[in-house]
């Protein structure tokens, strides 16, 4: 990277910063708009339920094992740090262009995280992208109990059958095992 | 029940959309006298691996080691497809096209099917049957991208599957639905990726969703009325033979795997049909099933009229790889030696070949560089030299288990050899794979009992991690010896597939090069830059007189999503959707 480029880079940080600061001291403050909460789902979607799964339970797959969003106990702006930085010596991935070239991500730099280094996202987001995103997470899926068919629709609409399997009685949800089990090859 | 719902109101416009099919006829129909003799049809590719025996070899010879060099872009088609859904931002391109007298069969992720007409050089799209596909209902119980590996024909009609779990009839010449059978059910997690085997007047079905904890099975579906004929489970049911392969308590059988996403083979002259399993679920955690868990990672040899097993062979045991055992088989007769195998190139690391009349383990062969979970496979019982028949649970190397939860393991899930497929040529006798050659760390966490599993979840019992970086490679193996003798290293995986004419090997790449290579050396004797990612099979096909080399682009599958960290580059790979064709 030439000086100029570097320069621009740590400007671009810092100004991405401060408004990640500005933003989160307001946030208390004022709640995200409805606007704001349908950004964060649409980043959720793309950027995080592939691991965290739509209701943010995490848990296991092809990601890795993703811790559940439903029970963290992390602050909004620990989570805009988390988004940003990723997670040191986990694969949760960062999602700042910039993260890791200053010391704004844990006090650490790309050369003193070394191997802990988290790995790149497929995609960067936005600052206003992460605080979106961060708003839907303490709104939506932060401290909520087993997921519901209302929050099943909510996330993917109701004209999917995707949330065929919460409409089913308790009984008709234990069909799955005992029928399998049952079956017979013909 | 759900699985089983079939849709059939339209059967008797079926048989008369048929007769109206035929009085328009542009081409002949596809009887299965034409499908058990694909090969005397080198101008065309009417099975998905082309031939019955899976060689994906093509006799057609204008396109030489001497001129490829001058082969050029003849035209190009945008494709449809690349919307996402579910966990996926888009979809992409595996599908192997069929061509059939000028006119060619291709089918998107999302299951819609383009009839193309190929006359005169350059392309035309016929028609397109949209299935309109519930995107977010499979899209969020695939773990591996939005994928339709193509379509089947069968008399004047386009079998196709569809990633919900749907088999659906198009008339060929006028792209009208004639039926539509559910086969597969969402809402346990199970969908449809493989394109149908046609056997006779059946479809042949398989299943995804081992990461998801369903039951393999594989259906046979009567192609004159849309009904179910046969469906034979992967994973036995208590009391069946096998079930006391899994010796738990709390039937891990019922959630066990044993997927079949894969398309297999048919060798007409015992009537058997022989179709690769997937992993046993969960993937990691293999203390949660003792046992050796069949008929996961097996090849199984099915009578085609019934759906019966005749024989099986398992390659990984209790496996705690995620070393599916689905590839394709390949049938080769070998005269001189009198013999009759079957080939696959396997996940966990081998090359094996069977006598495929009784299942009877010949020979095994390491194709990749690393391998970290076994020291090698015993050459009498074709199973790892460390299995112990006496144990419940298998530890190999011990790289992998409860107590050593976090490790690292060669290969790494992927493989090995994915489902892209492999090509042979019978004349020099060399078996073309393409390799993945990786390792990759994976985490072992505990699933429990009547908890870890749910109905739409991943139920993998851990899950893998990219700290390294992975390559690819082709291997050639000398049929006749079982020794690999060429291999030329990729600086990517190989992710497409292959295949073979009488003198070159053409792949396609994941950083969108499509290239050519000596059937001998594996030399590279020409490229094309696509400028986007390639994971789907050339084929090549003839039309007008004229030899054309055909191959699906657009980066989809697993890759984009979880592995991409071991190959940072494909990062810049935009998403696209298009068919390219070449020609001298």
């Amino acid at each position: 990277m030439t000086y100029t480029g570097a320069l621009a880079a740590l400007v671009l940080s810092i100004v991405g910063l401060s408004v990640v600061s500005a933003r989160s001291i307001a946030g208390d403050a004022t709640p995200p708009s409805a606007h704001q909460l349908r950004m964060g789902k649409n980043v959720f979607k793309a950027a995080c339920a592939g691991c965290h799964k739509w209701h943010g339970g995490g848990g296991g797959g092809y990601g890795g094992a993703a811790l559940s969003l439903r029970k963290t106990e992390l602050s909004r702006d620990q989570i805009i740090e988390t988004v940003r930085c990723g997670r040191p010596g986990t694969g949760m991935p960062s999602h700042d262009r910039e993260a890791y070239k200053d010391k704004s991500c844990y006090g650490m730099t790309k050369e003193e995280a070394g191997n802990n280094l988290p790995p790149v996202a497929n995609s960067y987001l936005s600052a206003s992208e992460i605080q979106d995103v961060a708003d839907y997470v303490i709104a939506n899926v932060k401290g909520k109990g087993d997921p519901t068919l209302e929050e099943c629709l909510d996330f993917w609409g109701s004209t999917s059958q995707v949330c065929n399997e919460f409409k089913k009685t308790s009984s008709e949800e234990k069909r799955s095992q005992v029928h399998i089990q049952l079956e017979v090859t013909r | 029940m759900r699985s089983r719902r079939v849709s059939v109101a339209l059967a008797a416009i079926a048989i008369a959309g048929f007769g109206y099919g035929s009085a328009i006829a542009q081409s002949k129909s596809v009887t299965s006298e034409r499908l058990l003799n694909a090969s005397k049809e080198p101008q065309n590719w009417l099975l998905h691996h082309k031939s019955y025996d899976a060689h994906r070899y093509s006799s057609l010879d204008q396109i030489t080691p001497e001129n490829v060099k001058n082969l050029k872009l003849a035209w190009t088609m945008a494709i449809g497809g690349i919307q996402g859904g579910g966990l996926w931002t888009h979809g992409g391109l595996e599908a192997t096209p069929l061509v059939e007298d000028g006119f060619m069969y291709l089918a998107d992720g999302w299951g819609s099917v383009y009839k193309i007409d190929t006359h005169g050089g350059k392309g035309r799209l016929v028609w397109k049957m949209d299935p309109k596909t519930d995107r977010d209902w499979a899209g969020a119980v695939t773990c591996c991208g939005v994928d339709n590996r193509g379509v089947a024909l069968w008399h004047d009609a386009v079998i196709s599957s569809v990633i919900d779990g749907r088999l659906i009839a198009t008339n060929k010449m006028t792209g009208e639905v004639i039926w539509t059978a559910q086969l597969a059910d969402p809402d346990k997690a199970e969908t449809v990726t493989g394109a149908p085997l046609i056997v006779k007047d059946m479809a042949i079905t398989g299943v995804a969703g081992g990461e998801f904890g369903i039951r393999g099975w594989l259906a046979a579906t009567d192609l004159k009325t849309g009904k179910e004929l046969w469906r034979t489970y992967t994973i036995p049911a208590k009391g069946e033979p096998g079930s006391d392969t899994w010796k738990d308590s709390y039937n891990a059988a019922a959630t066990g795997g044993g997927a079949t996403w894969v398309t297999g083979s048919y060798d007409p002259a015992t009537n058997t049909i022989f179709w690769g399993t997937g992993n046993p679920g969960p993937d990691w955690d293999h203390e949660y099933r003792p046992g050796d868990n069949l008929y996961s990672d097996s090849t199984l040899a099915l009578d085609a009229d019934t759906g019966k097993l005749k024989w099986y062979f398992q390659t990984t045991p209790n496996d705690a790889f995620d070393y599916d055992g689905v590839a394709e088989r390949v049938l080769v007769d070998l005269p001189s030696t009198n013999s009759k195998m079957m080939l696959e190139a396997d996940r966990n690391g081998f090359a094996y070949a069977l006598d495929r009349d009784n299942g009877h383990f010949l020979w095994a062969t390491p194709f990749v560089d690393k391998i970290s979970w076994t020291k090698g496979i015993d050459p009498k019982t074709g199973k790892p030299v460390e299995y112990d028949p006496k144990k419940d649970i298998q530890l190999y190397l011990g790289v992998q288990n409860r107590a050593n939860p976090v490790s690292k393991v060669c290969p790494g899930n992927m493989g090995g050899k994915n489902w892209p497929p492999t090509a042979y040529n019978p004349t020099l006798k060399l078996w073309y794979i393409p390799v993945i050659e990786s390792c990759n760390q994976l985490t072992v966490t505990p699933a429990i009992p009547g908890k870890s599993y749910k109905p739409r979840e991943f139920f993998t019992g851990g899950g893998p991690k990219q700290p390294d970086r992975i390559t690819g490679s082709i291997a050639a193996i000398d049929v006749t010896t079982g020794k690999l003798v060429e291999k030329s290293r990729t600086p990517y995986p190989m992710l497409g597939g292959l295949l073979a004419t009488p003198g070159l090997v053409f792949a396609g790449h994941p950083d969108g090069k499509i290239a050519a290579y000596d059937a001998h050396t594996l030399k590279e004797l020409w490229s094309f830059e696509s400028g986007s990612g390639v994971n789907a099979p050339p084929i090549t096909f003839s039309v007008d007189g004229k030899q054309y080399i055909a191959i699906a682009v657009g980066l989809g599958g697993a890759w984009p999503k979880w592995f991409i960290d071991s190959t940072p580059e494909l990062k810049n790979i935009e998403p696209s959707s298009m068919l390219y064709v070449f020609s001298l």
